[in-house]
């Protein structure tokens, strides 16, 4: 390093040395405990807010999923049928009816000619 | 350490009274620390109050009583960077906005020692400020951690939670950059 450098170096530090004595710790305002209480209550209120608030999605979520518990486990008449696909269909479209076993007709006649 | 572990312990269970006192005894110290961090001094005491309604909701994290102070010094490095990282006003300091002759007319008006003296001061807080604008916000608070503050290594290790040759390199570099700087100036 060069004395010039090192001299450099000794001035910043005395100069930081000046700073430090330059700045000496000031004094809290007569405010600043009140209004630290002030803003820790503030935020203390608003965690309990949002505490209250997930619980109540917490207990609205548990409700609804035990409703549809429920709903899901009543036995339904309909639902299940015990017949198979073909017999319900069968029962739904029985062979007699006319629009199924109808006769079909064919018109034949050129309408060109 | 300013207070004792049990003071911290009562602290730690939601003892109130505990935790005034604990504010009480470092208030002094934390607000002299932010001011020498930060160039503006207005916002100073509310940078302070951030510190100290992190450390409420953050004591009970707290392993053991005896990191307290490192503790409450990361807390304070921590509020002072987000702030300064939100201003981003870093070449405006308290008297810049004053023409060149406002303030030899200032200073002229300033006659007595005690005038002279605060002027004095002023001029250090100043050039030490312009020299610092030369870095990073992060690196302005390690720096002043180290050269004003008077931290050791050591210390510095346990608030910012690197390893300590990390730490000088940093340091290093950003003395560089303001000893770069100083050297212009002096020219």
């Amino acid at each position: 390093m060069s004395p010039l450098r090192g001299n450099l170096e000794e001035r910043l530090d005395a100069l930081f040395r000046a700073y430090r004595d330059a700045s000496p710790d000031p004094d809290a305002s007569p405010n600043f405990m009140p209004h630290l209480w002030r803003r820790i209550e503030a935020r203390q209120t608003f965690a309990f807010s949002l505490r209250r608030m997930a619980g109540g999605f917490v207990t609205a979520a548990l409700a609804l999923s035990l409703a549809l518990g429920v709903y899901m486990a009543i036995p339904r008449s309909q639902a299940y049928s015990p017949q198979s696909y073909i017999e319900a269909l069968a029962d739904a479209q029985p062979l007699d009816t006319p629009e199924i076993v109808g006769t079909v007709s064919l018109d034949l006649s050129d309408p060109g000619m | 350490m300013l207070v004792d572990f049990e003071l911290i312990k009562r602290a730690q269970k939601g003892d109130s009274a505990a935790f005034n006192e604990i504010v009480l005894v470092y208030r002094k110290r934390i607000l002299g620390r932010i001011s020498r961090l930060m160039a503006r001094s207005e916002d100073v005491e509310d940078v302070a109050q951030e510190v100290f309604l992190r450390l409420y909701f953050s004591l009970d994290q707290l392993r053991a009583p005896e990191v307290f102070e490192p503790w409450l010094y990361r807390l304070t490095v921590n509020a002072a960077y987000d702030h300064l990282r939100k201003q981003r006003r870093r070449q405006e300091f308290r008297i810049s906005d004053l023409s060149e002759q406002q303030v030899m007319m200032a200073d002229a008006a300033a006659g007595g020692k005690v005038e002279r003296d605060e002027r004095d001061r002023r001029k250090i807080r100043e050039l030490v400020d312009s020299l610092l604008s030369e870095v990073s916000e992060s690196d302005r608070i390690l720096l002043m951690m180290k050269e004003v503050e008077g931290l050791s290594l050591k210390e510095l290790e346990e608030i910012y939670n690197v390893k300590e040759n990390a730490l000088k390199v940093r340091l290093f570099r950003a003395r560089q950059r303001v000893l770069k700087a100083f050297g212009s100036r002096e020219r």
